[in-house]
């Protein structure tokens, strides 16, 4: 248990959002979650959050650039991208951007939380 | 077919059998009259040397004759002797002349005593020569020869009793013969007549031969050759030309026929060329119009690979809430209720088996990658089977299965093997049209170091035509209705089983069915699970 650490999870998908919540909440995390990249960007300026779980894949801006934008800005904060087939290509594009950890979906509770513990403790 | 000789009927002049049988009939008619002509001057000169000879020498005789007489001064003996000798058919008149040119004694006694004219030959008998015979025409138109003789003085003549002649007299008279030349005349004219009638049978006979020779060795030759040109400008290039001479038109009709022949050979390599250029041409029109349902094929396959993984995508999301609601739910669910916790389980069994599947086809529009495990194939066999019988497809479809026990595990992606199964009975059903039953067998066959598994799906169904069953693993051939079948399954089955080190065969027997052979390597002894 890390209680304090400050999670958003962006994703278009209401049910991701609610999956994580539901998941990483009884680990003591804060969650918030945002619906797309404008309304992330907006929460991470209001608050400093230590991970961020965003999907490869969404609307008007690719999760890749949001990443890349989110580790240039924000250095602090840890980011784990959601992938729904990972092919060689996006994961070394996700290294290259400073992405160290990444996701397949669909996932199992035990995974999400696994991975988020691994990142947040590195 | 272009008619190229206008029939066109030819008078008999404008052959050339004609114009050389006209041509050759005009020089021999001239060329025998020339001949005919000489022929007749040359016998007639001798006709006439024979006469004037004849003449000459009757002449003479006649003045032997007479000679006794005026020697001894016989006159009237003489008369007689020149009556006697003028009844001879030959002679017409004999006058003895004086120099003077009077008639002294005639064979007809009424000339007596004229005086004739005197003329060159006359002349010249009195001054003692001989004249050639000159040729006279009488009043009635009868032609005379005239022969004048010199009366030579000579002793006996001036010695005679009589003394009529001097010796000083050199010529004491002139004896005139005159011949009927009417025989000789007679003779000439039949001889003309005979000559004229020789002449024109001979030219006859021989413009016959002419046209019978040209005709068998000219004209019969030249209508066979332009015959055999109609012939050939017609197109038949299999009749030659039959004309078996050594000469000319043989050796004309040989070239001709070897020109045909020539002819023929190049339309029938032209014919084959262009037979082979047609079916080149359509070989590639196929191949073009193959090509294009290909790309057309990739295109379809593309954009539903496209729409596959859109759809892939987005069941992501439900199934990650899928499975962690089940997972929480699982957590709270109090371990004696063991039923529930079953069925939960199951629901997060299948929920990722439907991840894999869903990899397994974002793995196709990729290139996939392979999750190897070792795996039961009766097992797998079975599952497939399970997932299968519930679909209304097979709702009609009886499916037998006997597997061998204790089968031994393959390492094998049990997910895209699930596929290549799933397309094998999807495959027979669609091919019994939903009905009719389908056997799956396992064996274990070969020999150590090479043993293999077989997997066998029999289907009842119509059966494959052998020439069809060559294409059936090409990319793309399908006899299902359009639309239907990508013509992929297989191929993409093909592909899976190779990979594996694997070979699939199929048999089929038209009206009977179709069995597929999987066969599927085992590891070798001591070989490592890799």
């Amino acid at each position: 248990m890390e209680p304090g650490k400050n999670i958003l999870v962006i994703d278009d998908e209401e049910i991701v959002r609610i999956s994580c919540t539901r998941t990483l909440g009884p680990e003591g995390y804060s969650i918030d979650t945002a619906e797309h990249c404008v309304e992330g960007l907006y929460k991470l300026k209001q608050k400093r959050y230590d991970l961020v779980l965003t999907d490869f894949k969404m609307p008007h801006i690719d999760g890749l650039e949001l990443a890349a934008h989110i580790v240039a800005k924000y250095p602090e904060t840890k980011i784990i991208l959601f992938t729904g087939y990972s092919t060689e290509g996006t994961a070394l594009r996700a290294v290259q951007q400073g992405i160290y950890h990444y996701m397949e979906k669909p996932f199992t509770p035990e995974a999400l939380i696994s991975v988020v513990k691994k990142a947040l403790a590195g | 077919m272009i008619e190229y000789f206008v029939a066109k009927r030819r008078e008999p002049y404008e052959t050339l059998a004609g114009k050389l049988i006209l041509a050759t009939s005009i020089m021999l008619f001239s060329g025998s009259l020339l001949i005919g002509f000489i022929f007749f001057k040359f016998n007639e000169d001798i006709l006439m040397k024979n006469l004037r000879r004849h003449g000459r020498s009757e002449a003479d005789l006649v003045s032997r004759a007479i000679h006794y007489g005026m020697l001894t001064a016989q006159y009237e003996a003489m008369q007689h002797t020149l009556e006697v000798l003028a009844t001879s058919e030959d002679i017409l008149d004999i006058q003895v002349l004086s120099p003077r040119g009077v008639t002294v004694f005639a064979s007809d006694p009424e000339t007596q005593g004229r005086t004739v004219k005197m003329s060159q030959p006359m002349a010249e008998s009195i001054m003692g020569r001989e004249p050639p015979p000159e040729t006279i025409t009488t009043k009635e138109g009868e032609k005379l020869l005239r022969f004048l003789l010199p009366i030579r003085n000579e002793p006996a003549c001036f010695t005679a009793a009589c003394h009529v002649h001097s010796e000083r007299e050199r010529v004491l008279g002139v004896l005139q013969t005159d011949f009927r030349t009417t025989a000789i005349e007679l003779t000439r004219q039949q001889m003309f007549r005979g000559t004229l009638v020789f002449g024109a049978v001979a030219v006859l006979s021989a413009s016959l031969m002419l046209i019978l020779i040209f005709y068998r060795f000219v004209t019969r030759p030249v209508a066979e050759l332009e015959l055999g040109m109609k012939r050939l400008a017609t197109g038949d290039l299999d009749t030659p030309i039959n004309i078996k001479s050594r000469d000319e038109m043989g050796l004309l009709a040989e070239t001709f026929n070897t020109m045909a022949q020539d002819i023929k050979r190049y339309r029938e390599n032209m014919e084959d060329w262009t037979r082979s250029l047609q079916e080149e041409v359509d070989k590639k029109t196929a191949e073009i119009v193959n090509a294009h349902e290909q790309i057309i094929n990739a295109e379809k396959l593309a954009s539903l690979g496209r729409m596959a993984a859109g759809v892939a995508h987005e069941l992501n999301s439900p199934l990650t809430g899928i499975l962690t609601f089940t997972h929480l739910l699982k957590d709270r669910t109090p371990p004696d209720r063991k039923q529930d916790i079953e069925d939960l389980d199951l629901i997060i069994e299948q929920s990722e088996r439907c991840t894999k599947i869903i990899k397994g086809m974002l793995g196709f529009a990729r290139k996939g990658v392979s999750e190897s495990m070792e795996t039961d194939v009766n097992e797998l066999l079975d599952a497939t089977v399970e997932m299968v019988k519930n679909q209304i497809k097979f709702h009609n479809v009886q499916i037998w299965m006997e597997f061998v026990e204790d089968i031994p595990r393959l390492t094998i992606d049990p997910n895209q093997f699930q596929q290549v199964f799933l397309n094998l009975l999807t495959n027979a059903a669609d091919a019994m049209d939903d009905r009719g039953s389908i056997s799956i067998a396992t064996r274990v066959v070969g020999e150590d170091p090479e043993r293999y598994i077989e997997i066998e799906v029999t289907d009842t169904g119509p059966g494959i035509y052998p020439n069809n069953l060559d294409k059936i693993f090409e990319p793309f051939f399908t006899t299902k209705p359009v639309g239907q079948g990508t013509g992929l399954g297989l191929p993409v089955s093909y592909g899976i089983i190779k990979k594996h080190g694997g070979d699939m065969t199929v048999k089929s027997k038209v009206g009977e069915g179709t069995s597929f052979f999987v066969r599927l390597p085992l590891k070798k002894e001591g070989e490592e699970t890799g």
